[in-house]
């Protein structure tokens, strides 16, 4: 079980720090936020949608590209970014930028993943930066929207899979 | 992109954003104060501290009474519910995920442990 879970705090206008702790050492949590073949596992995708391209580069210049692909229609939302610092099992710094399918930019941001580990727990900080408040909030908007019903269900069955 | 846009929740954010505000507000958890009760421990002035309690006021976080000399300051829940119930959406979105990789890190373990059986 998990010892704590996610706390989410806006310390400012622009920011939003997510926390979190994983019962596993930070190089195997730095190993399933940085490898695809282990961020298609549980990068959740809303019902309906396929998570179609998983690449992520994880050191400085490298690149972080996440596609999905609707099921029943066109759209393509993209969500691309550049690593600006990497610090292996410590610290990664990226860009954010969220394409839709009409190249349409929906809001970019500064992300800041930070691990640090005790008696073989890792807490976890995430800290996005937003250009602006407007751009902010309309992440916790959305993020509202995304169906958080589609994300158990797709858990529920990720974790009936044999370990 | 839809923007959720509410106001009122903008107010109450800024509002929020501030530590001396956040501490404020901590200090009328506890119940009403005297505005010179709430400057003293931020270290503040009167004129400070007052700027603050305004700010928190537009945010109908608090409601400001005169009895007096006196400026009592007692916390309005309502809207700091509302918040909270704003970000919670945004949190269990997250945390689904966050669960998602919570089993795949166990898996991870054992991966490891039938791999090293020493260790």
């Amino acid at each position: 079980m998990n010892p704590k879970g996610l706390q989410v705090s806006t310390p400012t206008d622009t920011t939003i720090v997510l926390t979190r702790t994983f019962n596993a050492p930070r190089r195997l949590v730095w190993e399933a936020m940085t490898n695809p073949a282990r961020m298609r596992r549980w990068m959740l995708a809303p019902p309906g949608w396929t998570l179609a391209v998983c690449e992520c580069e994880a050191r400085v210049g490298g690149a972080l590209r996440l596609a999905w692909k609707s099921e029943d229609a066109d759209p393509v939302m993209t969500l691309q970014g550049k690593f600006t610092e990497v610090v292996p099992h410590a610290r990664m710094v990226h860009t954010e930028t969220m394409v839709m399918g009409s190249g349409e930019t929906i809001g970019s941001l500064l992300e800041t993943h930070e691990f640090e580990e005790k008696n073989g727990v890792t807490t976890m900080r995430i800290t996005q930066t937003y250009d602006s408040k407007a751009a902010r909030d309309g992440a916790v908007a959305s993020g509202m929207e995304n169906g958080m019903e589609a994300g158990f269900q797709q858990m529920d069955a990720l974790l009936a899979q044999p370990a | 992109m839809v923007l959720d846009r509410s106001p009122r929740l903008d107010l109450v954010f800024h509002a929020l954003a501030h530590p001396a505000r956040r501490a404020i507000i901590r200090q009328l958890s506890g119940g009403e104060r005297n505005l010179s009760e709430l400057a003293s421990p931020l270290r503040m002035t009167f004129p400070g501290a007052t700027k603050h309690v305004r700010v928190l006021e537009r945010a109908k976080l608090v409601r400001r009474r005169v009895v007096g000399r006196q400026h009592l300051c007692r916390l309005r829940a309502a809207p700091l519910k509302e918040a909270t119930l704003w970000t919670e959406q945004f949190r269990r979105n997250w945390e689904a995920r966050f669960e998602a990789l919570d089993s795949l890190l166990d898996q991870m373990k054992s991966e490891e442990q039938s791999r090293s059986p020493r260790r």
